[in-house]
């Protein structure tokens, strides 16, 4: 990846990174609140939404977060396999449950990328863009911190954004810059574009990209593609 | 900002629409029972009270109660009394192959093959879609939900084969694609696993799932259109099939007759 700043990529850029920074600062909060829960010995269902909700509220006090909230890893809470204390929509409703849409059975949600990459890393991820039809039903980013306690992961506190939100932030100075400048993902897919002929969602080319900047701490980046 | 729905809204006026004369608490019980299994009534819905369920299909009151009596002997619907009580759609868990046989005896062939064709072009867009998005790692993860060919448990194979089609659709990168196969799992879902029950079924069943992720990861659209598509054509083939050695409309036999 050549770095030629003939290009100012930086305000794209940084909308991208501020706008996240800001998500990950009030999963942080969460964060620290649900390891302080779960150092106190066993947790149930209902005490971890008790925990998370008044957070989760204040996560999406901000009208660009579609959804909110603590995913459980499979038994870390006492009574439930599964739990999603997790609230979305307008009407910011209380989950619970994923079920598939035929059977009812329960949705294991840990083989997604935003449960499995922090439980693999350890470290804070942002995945998507993806059709989320565990939770949303729709196409989001979704911000998670793995909650660890004694090197365990016992869930991830998360926030989704949607992509369309992300677009009508970042779109205008991605437009300032031309030349098809695209925000991608870490694997390289498309999450906002200015030319007409890349899709989001598809993959480009970084390696071969003309000019590259980072947003960030975020695995985020603004390219100018070949 | 569209307000994720699941299922979908559907015609329901169709439902409540007026019943003629004969045979009408079974009628009533008939027509919602089909509701609740399709999912245009959904899980922990509200039924309208005794009197307005009446007055909407123009039954007598005991007769939208008895219908109720039934719905609730067969499970699909609970009562609570009190403040804020009523009664509730309960839509079945893990409906077991003697409730499915039954639901197919009662289904036409006209309707088997209508909601079969419809759900096979969603699934067959699905998959060509999805063949130009799909990455490797997408396609790795996918293979995670293919069982062992000598899994005996037709619970799993139904579960693994719902999250494969909801994979499909979600790499599609489409939203709303993803929400008409979610509604049509929800109406037709059940139904089109039901031959996972059947062991030769799920031979097949595996190979086509294999050839499916060969395509994707190939990227080869036409040919992962093809194979989505014989997946619901084959489907479709053993339910009529089955339903034809059911012994008569409305039999619940579990004997199975393949």
């Amino acid at each position: 990846m050549t770095v030629q700043a003939t290009h100012d990529l930086e305000p794209p850029a940084a909308v991208v990174a501020t706008y996240f920074s800001d998500v990950f600062a009030h999963l942080d909060a969460m964060r620290a609140a649900m390891e302080a829960l779960f150092a106190n010995g066993p947790v149930s269902a209902a005490e971890v939404s008790d925990a998370v909700a008044p957070m989760a509220a204040r996560t999406l006090a901000d009208p660009r977060r579609m959804g909110a909230g603590f995913v459980a890893a499979r038994r870390a809470l006492s009574d439930k396999a599964l739990y999603l204390a997790w609230w979305q929509g307008e009407n910011r409703q209380l989950l619970a449950e994923a079920e598939a849409p035929d059977s009812g059975d329960a949705l294991d949600y840990t083989r997604h990328e935003w449960f499995r990459v922090p439980e693999r890393t350890h470290r804070p991820h942002v995945a998507g863009p993806y059709v989320d039809y565990v939770c949303t039903d729709e196409y989001v980013l979704t911000a998670t911190v793995p909650v660890l306690v004694d090197d365990q992961m016992v869930g991830v506190v998360g926030a989704d954004t949607l992509v369309e939100t992300l677009e009508l932030m970042v779109l205008p100075s991605l437009r300032a810059v031309g030349e098809g400048a695209t925000v991608v993902n870490g694997a390289g897919r498309a999450v906002v574009s200015q030319s007409p002929r890349i899709a989001t969602g598809s993959r480009v080319d970084v390696a071969r990209s003309r000019e590259a900047l980072g947003c960030g701490d975020l695995e985020f980046a603004v390219v100018i593609p070949a | 900002m569209a307000r994720p729905l699941r299922p979908a809204a559907h015609p329901r006026s169709a439902i409540f629409a007026p019943l003629g004369d004969e045979g009408r608490a079974t009628r009533v019980e008939k027509r919602i029972a089909e509701a609740i299994y399709s999912g245009v009534l959904a899980d922990g819905e509200r039924l309208p009270s005794e009197p307005e369920l009446a007055a909407m299909l123009g039954v007598a009151t005991v007769t939208a109660r008895e219908a109720l009596v039934a719905l609730r002997a067969q499970g699909l619907v609970t009562t609570t009394r009190g403040r804020g009580g009523g009664s509730f759609v309960n839509r079945p868990r893990h409906p077991d192959d003697a409730v499915l046989n039954g639901r197919l005896a009662a289904t036409s062939n006209v309707e088997l093959r209508d909601r079969a064709t419809l759900y096979g072009v969603i699934v067959a867009g699905c998959a060509e879609v999805a063949a130009a998005y799909a990455a490797e790692e997408d396609v790795a993860l996918m293979r995670e939900l293919v069982l062992a060919p000598d899994e005996t448990d037709a619970a799993r194979w139904r579960h693994a084969d719902a999250e494969l089609m909801l994979s499909l659709a979600a790499l599609t990168q489409s939203a709303r694609l993803t929400r008409e196969l979610v509604r049509l799992e929800a109406a037709f879902g059940a139904l089109v696993r039901l031959p996972l029950m059947d062991p030769g079924f799920r031979t097949g069943a595996r190979l086509r799932q294999v050839a499916l992720l060969d395509a994707l990861e190939c990227a080869d659209g036409d040919a992962a259109r093809v194979q989505a598509r014989d997946h619901v054509v084959q489907s479709l083939a053993w339910l009529l099939a089955q339903k034809a050695a059911l012994p008569g409309s409305g039999a619940t036999s579990d004997s199975g007759g393949h």
